[in-house]
């Protein structure tokens, strides 16, 4: 287990979850594929804090700020998706043009 | 070599609590209603027996590997749990400086397993049951990570071994009763007892063990028994002293003292009630939740003032 | 090749495998537990990396999320367990080229690059060391994460709350048609509803 091995591997499931948030048309499958692409990013910084920082405390910082990105990404998604799906009983990007009204 | 050790107790443990508990759960609905209580004694096995070699029935479609997985998930998810729980100072199966998050995250994972063996068997009633226990068991578990906070705040520390430590002087259930009660909602919460029963209840025709049968129901039952002692120990632990006490060794001391908590716990699942799940939802949400906050922040007082 | 990095390769391939498998399994709810798969496979790598603290915490976290997204899942979805096949995808090509792209760009960047070595000193108490950092030199990075979650909480309750201070939220709206211009879908309104109730209260 290496810095590089580590790194490539998050590169692996960001390109996944990039794929995912571009090509899915369920809003909460697009969703899916933000959370993988912040999984990578997760990996990736507690990486870099292993291997090449030290162990720095600043790092796990980071990590927990990806986490709370996670959480805020999840809530106010679900939100809007609830929001739209009362209005315009709408849950894929094809049948919402604009977030209007 | 002392990890083996504490494994080794640790499985004798899990084994005993759950064989008590099974009798447990006979004999006290009898001692309530006045019949005897010796059959309570042999039935628990004779009823695995039957279940064990009973034929298994199926539903249609449904997502096997889940349906199979489920049980062994909800299993392992109380060993992992158990396995934090230090017998002495020295003697942890699990040695972790993150005790309680660890039993928090399968504590969350419980609810993932109970779902899944509801969803998993693609019928109406085992998916209402997980439906209405994902809706219940998610607050019941948010709570519970804030009365373990409260525990936590005393010992300055996550891990278990230093909790029991600051408890040499004065146990936390005196220090935070509220947090013992609301522990052990939780710890009827996790293992689908009593009043917050809402995954397989009799009204759902067993919930989301309704078209299981055979071996695999028993499998169900027993994770849920084991879930049932994992939640003992970790009470016992955490408001209790786990294993500090006078003259017998550590391990002693907690297997009695999970003993009494599971006692406490049957009890209370074979006497209480269970309110309609909508009203459950908002008594967590807006009574108990409430109640965890004030609690912490109570603890945080404390401990600036007198800590 | 020592144990960790057995378990290392194994759990990467849980972690890539689960996470492609959640955009072509048939049912919602597969991919949301293919996705926690995906998260506790890189959860327990960062356990290797003597992160315990934010292993066990993204285990916790992911459990809990996933699951809500499980719910969802069945909530909007028109099958009722979210077992039926299904595939619902746009610009597919695209989006293939795009997550191929970015894979090989990170993964040349990443070979490329000559980095520090330096690693954790497994005698390092890490977790104390979170726990002041967050509560002591980066307090105000912590809290204002905090009050971003709570600016979250209040937002997602009032975008999603049926119920206002002013009536439903969904009041007046309208449900678009089964086909192209037809009658609205959804309940009807009934006429002796909220409406008549009002004229009690003026008359």
């Amino acid at each position: 287990m290496t810095l590089s091995s580590v790194l490539i591997v998050a590169a692996a499931l960001i390109g996944i979850g990039l794929y995912g948030a571009l090509s899915q048309q369920s809003f909460v499958m697009l969703m899916m594929g933000l959370e993988l692409m912040l999984n990578g990013a997760l990996l990736a910084v507690i990486g870099f804090w292993s291997f090449a920082l030290g162990g720095a405390p600043e790092g796990q910082l980071l990590a927990i700020i990806i986490m709370a990105v996670m959480a805020v990404d999840m809530a106010v998604g679900f939100a809007l998706v609830t929001a739209v799906y009362r209005k315009r009983q709408a849950d894929t990007t094809e049948s919402l043009g604009t977030l209007k009204n | 070599m002392t990890q083996m050790l504490a494994i080794l107790i640790l499985l004798l443990f899990l084994t005993a609590g759950i064989a008590a508990a099974a009798m447990l759960d006979r004999a006290i609905p009898a001692l309530v209603a006045g019949r005897p209580m010796k059959s309570s004694l042999s039935a628990p096995f004779a009823v695995a027996a039957a279940m064990a070699i009973a034929p298994k029935s199926d539903t249609e479609h449904p997502d096997r590997v889940g349906w199979v997985l489920a049980p062994i998930l909800y299993f392992t998810l109380a060993a992992v749990g158990l396995s934090v729980v230090p017998l002495s100072p020295r003697l942890v199966a699990a040695p972790s400086e993150v005790g309680i998050v660890l039993w928090g995250a399968c504590e969350a994972l419980t609810v993932v397993a109970v779902f899944l063996h509801g969803w998993s068997a693609n019928a109406p009633l085992p998916l209402m049951g997980a439906y209405r226990y994902v809706a219940i068991g998610l607050p019941a578990m948010l709570l519970s990570m804030f009365v373990l906070i409260g525990a936590a705040l005393p010992a300055q520390s996550l891990g278990l071994v230093e909790i029991v430590e600051s408890q040499r002087d004065v146990w936390n259930v005196v220090r935070q009763p509220a947090g013992l009660v609301l522990f052990l909602m939780l710890g009827l919460s996790v293992s689908l007892r009593g009043p917050f029963d809402y995954a397989d209840p009799y009204d759902l025709a067993g919930g989301t063990q309704a078209e299981v049968s055979g071996a695999a129901r028993l499998s169900w039952r027993l994770a849920r028994l084991a879930m049932l002692v994992s939640v003992s120990a970790m009470t016992a632990t955490v408001f209790l002293g786990g294993y500090l006490g006078p003259v017998l060794p550590g391990f002693v001391w907690l297997a009695l003292k999970s003993a009494l908590v599971l006692v406490a716990l049957v009890a209370a699942g074979n006497w209480f009630a269970r309110m309609p799940p909508a009203r459950m939802m908002s008594f967590l949400w807006l009574a108990l939740l409430p109640l965890s906050f004030l609690m912490l922040a109570a603890v945080g007082v404390e401990l600036l003032l007198w800590g | 090749m020592g144990l960790i990095d057995i378990a290392f390769i194994l759990l990467s391939a849980v972690a890539v495998i689960s996470g492609w498998r959640v955009f072509v399994t048939d049912s919602m709810v597969r991919a949301s537990f293919l996705l926690l798969l995906s998260f506790v496979a890189v959860a327990l790598i960062i356990l290797l990396m003597a992160a315990p603290y934010i292993g066990v915490a993204t285990i916790f976290m992911m459990a809990v999320e996933m699951m809500v997204m499980a719910l969802f899942m069945v909530m909007f979805m028109m099958n009722p367990a979210g077992l039926n096949p299904m595939m619902m995808v746009h610009q597919n090509r695209f989006a293939i080229g795009a997550g191929v792209v970015a894979f090989a760009g990170l993964s040349l960047a990443a070979l490329a690059t000559d980095f520090v070595d330096n690693r954790v000193d497994p005698a390092k108490r890490v977790v104390h060391d979170l726990g002041i950092e967050l509560l002591g030199p980066s307090m105000l990075t912590f809290e204002t994460a905090g009050v971003t979650l709570l600016a979250t909480m209040v937002g997602a309750v009032v975008l999603s709350a049926r119920s206002g201070r002013f009536g439903a939220s969904d009041e007046g709206s309208l449900p678009p048609g089964l086909e192209p211009g037809g009658e609205p879908a959804g309940r009807k309104p009934e006429e002796s509803g909220g409406h008549h109730h009002h004229h009690h209260m003026h008359g």
